[in-house]
């Protein structure tokens, strides 16, 4: 039962970062199955993906087209890339121990993040 | 254009089978500067992407190793299709610099979450209650 809520409420702050940053949500579902829900690295990102299946961003891309955001031919060039990259990147993960390679892409995703903080500061 | 929009696709791809995530994480600030949207459409387009089921591919590789929590997953789904509502709300109205920065923060505190949760040593003993082993 304490799981069950845990499982939703992974899930509500999961939605609340990916609507408000337009993301899939995984980058925080990852690390709060592994933290706090006691999942392993492979299965918690498992059952990452199960989550990001169903259109859960649906509310909130309504939100953004509402407002006109929303790109919708460079949306569709992106899609097959991210479905045939997604297979390859899972047999990659599957064969290797994925520290070394997760500690590269935090400090990838530590950049990027103070890329766009201090970027803003010149305009 | 066309073409680079299809290599940022295949990049964050990768990076979905990876690592379980969306792939949105690196896909708006990718649209941002080499697509040259602003961070609000960056970001509706990224959710828009990430509508069809685009890790199912990748979802198939875990289940082949039973690393996959369906029950959990399906209930984590229906929590963020009601956060996703709340934070489009959120962020819709916010000025594009302030999302922009916002952005960085939250890209940076993910960081610290991969990170922590990758250096930290894999336990050696496991309770005895453990779930029932892979094939």
């Amino acid at each position: 039962m304490n799981k069950t809520i845990g499982f939703f409420l992974a899930g509500i702050v999961g939605g609340v970062a990916s609507g408000m940053f337009g993301i899939g949500g995984g980058i925080v579902l990852v690390p709060i199955f592994g933290l706090f829900l006691a999942f392993d690295q492979h299965k918690a990102q498992g059952t990452s993906l199960v989550a990001l299946i169903p259109p859960t961003g649906l509310l909130a891309v309504i939100a953004y087209a509402r407002a006109g955001y929303v790109y919708w031919i460079t949306g569709a060039l992106l899609i097959p890339g991210l479905f045939f990259g997604g297979i390859l990147g899972a047999k990659i993960a599957k064969n290797i121990e994925p520290r070394r390679m997760r500690q590269v892409f935090a400090v990838l995703l530590f950049l990027l993040g103070a890329w766009q903080v201090f970027g803003t500061w010149k305009r | 254009m066309t073409l680079i929009t299809l290599l940022i696709g295949l990049c964050a791809g990768i990076l979905v089978g990876l690592l379980g995530i969306g792939g949105g994480v690196v896909l708006a600030p990718a649209m941002v500067h080499l697509l040259h949207l602003d961070q609000h459409a960056a970001q509706g387009t990224s959710l828009f992407v990430l509508l069809p089921p685009i890790g199912i591919g990748a979802l198939l590789e875990y289940r082949k190793k039973g690393d996959v929590d369906f029950r959990a997953g399906i209930l984590c789904a229906i929590g963020m299709l009601l956060g996703g509502y709340v934070g489009g709300l959120v962020a819709v109205p916010m000025p594009t610099v302030r999302l922009t920065q916002l952005f960085g923060v939250f890209l940076m505190i993910s960081a610290l979450l991969l990170w922590g949760k990758a250096s930290k040593p894999a336990r050696p003993a496991q309770p005895a209650i453990s779930h029932e082993g892979h094939a």
